[in-house]
């Protein structure tokens, strides 16, 4: 009885969960659609970074240590070295002052090593210029440039590009020798968007008075976050006194905490990001620009510009993809005229060049100076010597 | 004496064509440091080759020579590694000579004075004797000819060392006292660059002393005797630059020459004080500027020929090294120049306080001025800042050791005065204080 009871349970249940299925094919391959259809048009398919620190010398490496720490923080989010360029103006790892050469730390007492075994720079040393960063933004590099070193990004890429270094009020000093203006760099946004080279822009610099850096911007969809005000400098975080300089920047040091805690999984937002160093830690106000980016900020993943997630939807079901065929239009054949045999003017006449003549002074003194002149040096002698030499003369 | 000067003349010449052949000629014709705007080789060349191509040569800001130098070299350019040459040589001998002159006038003012009783007691081992006094002419010619600054101004062939040799006859002329001769040196030193003008004063005060006419103005004489001497310097002038006008039948040598060194256009970085300020400055401030600059190395002739009357020669040291510090474009041919008056005061040696760090200041910058230069220019890892710094140091340096001799110079003075061992009113040691 009982058993017969539980069976009939069963069965009910099944039919049930059956019908239910049965309910849900037809909406379920609906989905399938609806949910490949949304999949490409949220937001951007691949993500990129640049990541430039503009300083040269061994007291600036606390730089180097900043880009090293968000390469690392980006590489483990999942950006491959293939999307990422690199750009370091000078070799701490290798400099000939490092206690501990191969290391780049970002802790007091050797706490973390940033440089690692698999860092690949793209631009190192002297290649680290304003030309080269701009050319790599605008991706007018010369045909021979190697992939490594060339930001392909296309119209649905997230490029996440963040500056340190020395810099002032709307400018940011490259290797001693050089600057890039706030205005310059607006002006590469504007570029990259008419070109379509990114989807989302997020621009993080951490250098004195980086805030001047992006109030030029007028690009659409750049966020950008700066590490102090107009009239305050960042400040370095804490020296090392085995190393011998100061570790890190305040601002990248906390930014670094921050993204340790971020996995590729996470919703953290943007807001969390524009809270990463308030004044009390950071001595100078961080500050951020949000007023071109379209989407609303607490909507934006941190994991959007940091990490390489991929949306993943696992299905069983068919997707009818449609095919775009257009019409292949006949092309007309190019009639072939026959031109005619073009060469270059003669630069240099040289067979003329080679005969001629060496040119004769053509200039004289004029016969009234020489005369004016040594008469001159003779009255001087005579006058010095005494008028009795002149019977020598004469 | 003879046969030492001349060694040292053949040795000098040696070094100075091996240099020649060899390939560091080019080089340091090139070094801003030994060259300038005013007196490079290859601007001399090119004047000469835009005449030879009808144009005036001072069209353009290429050739800032006066007329009597396309003179000159329109004649003699394919010898012109053995006029210069010759100039250095003309200049030795010229130093050599009126050193000679100043040290037999020294000893007889000294003879007059100790027979005259007027030196304290201790103070005998402070005279000169002819023993010391035999061989400074020999080193002052030395001093010159083998001075690395002297060969590469001369390699350089810059025409600095012509005019180092106008002012060296010009010295000469004035020693062996006659007025005539000097003034006409002096005319053509001043047309040649405008600096020398101010060798006037001393120039004016050693002919009044050998003629014992008192430095005052109240005595007839010292006026008529002023007067003279300067008729004849700017009669010798006027005439000059009349002559000048007729070499291109123009007057543009006056804005290309005089109006060049004056109102420093160019800015070329070299030893002088000149170009890094000019460089930055705002436009309505560079005549302001240009005044202070150029009032520095007129100004202080005044306040040092009333203290230094009795000693003109040494004034006219002081004042050939105010000038090569001071000028618009000053390079390494001009401080070669005073440096060879140096032995002429080798007995105040032990007065000199800053001897050891003066010299190795002058040293080390002059070291360091090609490295920085490179750096500067070539590395790209250093700027201007670290050129200046040195150009700044060197200045120091030599300003530093003309105002230890000036503090020797009187010092030994007043010990001659007033005797070695100074003693204050109560009978302690005292101290002599350069105020």
């Amino acid at each position: 009885m009982a058993a017969c009871r539980s069976a009939v349970l069963y069965l009910s249940l099944l039919t049930l969960v059956l019908c239910l299925f049965g309910s849900l094919g037809p909406v379920a391959t609906d989905s399938v659609e609806a949910k490949a259809s949304q999949f490409f048009r949220s937001g951007h398919t691949n993500n990129w970074a640049v990541l430039v620190c503009t300083s040269r010398f061994w007291f600036n490496y606390r730089h180097v240590a900043n880009t090293l720490s968000v390469y690392r923080s980006v590489k483990r989010l999942g950006i491959p070295d293939s999307h990422i360029v690199l750009m370091l103006a000078d070799d701490m790892a290798c400099n000939h002052r490092n206690p501990k050469p191969a290391t780049v730390f970002s802790h007091k007492n050797m706490e973390l090593n940033v440089y690692g075994d698999d860092v690949e720079v793209d631009y190192r040393g002297y290649e680290v210029t304003v030309e080269n960063f701009l050319r790599v933004l605008t991706g007018r590099l010369p045909r021979s440039t190697p992939r490594s070193k060339r930001l392909l990004s296309d119209d649905r890429s997230n490029i996440l590009i963040y500056l340190t270094g020395h810099g002032g009020n709307g400018f940011l000093k490259f290797q001693d020798s050089e600057e890039i203006s706030n205005v310059e760099l607006a002006d590469a946004f504007e570029q990259m968007w008419q070109k379509r080279r990114y989807n989302e822009l997020l621009f993080i610099i951490d250098t004195c008075q980086g805030a001047s850096m992006y109030e030029r911007f007028y690009s659409p969809n750049v966020m950008a976050l700066a590490s102090s005000q107009v009239g305050e400098d960042s400040l370095s975080h804490q020296p090392d006194l085995a190393i011998g300089v100061h570790l890190m920047d305040r601002y990248t040091f906390y930014l670094l905490e921050f993204l340790e805690d971020i996995h590729p999984a996470s919703q953290a937002n943007m807001n969390d990001l524009f809270k990463v160093c308030p004044s009390s830690l950071c001595v100078s106000t961080p500050g951020h620009r949000t007023d071109l980016f379209h989407r609303d900020p607490s909507s934006v993943l941190i994991t959007d510009f940091f990490g390489s997630v991929r949306k993943v939807e696992i299905t069983t079901e068919a997707v009818d993809l449609v095919p775009n065929v257009t019409e292949q239009e006949e092309e007309p054949t190019l009639i072939v005229m026959p031109a005619e045999p073009q060469s270059y003017v003669e630069q240099l006449p040289v067979a003329e060049i080679i005969h001629q003549k060496p040119k004769q002074k053509d200039w004289h003194p004029p016969d009234g100076f020489i005369l004016g002149l040594w008469t001159l040096i003779l009255l001087v002698f005579f006058k010095t010597y005494g008028i009795k030499h002149l019977k020598h003369i004469f | 004496m003879a046969a030492p000067l001349a060694v040292v003349l053949i040795v000098a010449v040696t070094i100075r064509a091996v240099l020649f052949r060899s390939s560091l000629a080019e080089l340091i014709a090139q070094r801003v440091e030994v060259v300038s705007p005013l007196n490079a080789w290859k601007r001399v060349v090119e004047g000469l080759a835009l005449l030879d191509l009808g144009v005036t040569p001072y069209s353009g800001d290429v050739f800032h020579e006066t007329p009597l130098i396309i003179y000159l070299f329109h004649f003699v350019i394919d010898y012109s590694e053995f006029v210069f040459m010759i100039a250095d040589g003309i200049t030795a001998v010229a130093l050599y000579l009126a050193v000679q002159d100043y040290n037999k006038i020294v000893f007889r003012k000294q003879k007059y004075a100790l027979e005259a009783d007027r030196y304290p007691r201790d103070v005998l081992e402070l005279i000169q004797t002819p023993k010391d006094m035999y061989y400074i002419p020999l080193k002052v010619a030395l001093f010159y000819l083998l001075n690395p600054f002297t060969i590469l101004s001369c390699v350089a062939q810059s025409t600095c060392g012509l005019n180092n040799a106008v002012i060296a006859l010009f010295i000469l002329c004035t020693i062996k006292g006659s007025a005539f001769l000097s003034a006409v040196f002096l005319a053509l030193a001043t047309y040649q660059s405008i600096y020398p003008i101010t060798l006037f004063a001393p120039a004016l005060l050693f002919l009044l002393q050998r003629l014992y006419i008192p430095v005052s103005l109240h005595c007839p004489r010292f006026w008529v005797q002023a007067l003279q001497y300067g008729v004849m310097f700017l009669g010798s002038l006027v005439v000059i630059v009349c002559l000048s006008f007729f070499l291109l039948s123009s007057w543009d040598f006056i804005p290309s020459v005089y109006g060049f060194i004056l109102s420093v256009p160019d800015l070329t970085p070299n030893i002088g004080l000149f170009w890094y300020f000019f460089a930055e400055m705002f436009e309505h401030f560079r005549l302001f500027f240009l005044c202070v600059f150029q009032i520095n190395v007129f100004f202080y002739i005044i306040p040092l020929s009333i203290k230094l009357k009795e000693h003109p020669v040494f004034l006219m040291f002081m004042q050939i090294a105010i000038i090569s510090i001071f000028k618009s474009y000053p390079t390494v041919g001009d401080i070669a120049l005073y440096m060879a008056f140096l032995p002429v005061w080798s007995h105040l040696y032990r007065f000199l306080r800053n001897i050891f760090l003066v010299s190795c200041v002058l040293l080390a910058c002059s070291a360091l001025f090609p490295v920085l230069w490179h750096l500067w220019i070539f590395a790209g890892s250093a700027n201007s800042n670290f050129y200046y710094a040195i150009t700044l140091v060197f200045n120091v340096g030599q300003i530093l050791l003309v105002s230890d001799y000036f503090y020797a110079y009187l010092r030994r003075e007043h010990h001659m005065a007033h005797g070695l061992y100074l003693k204050r009113k109560d009978g302690s040691e005292a101290t002599l204080v350069l105020k």
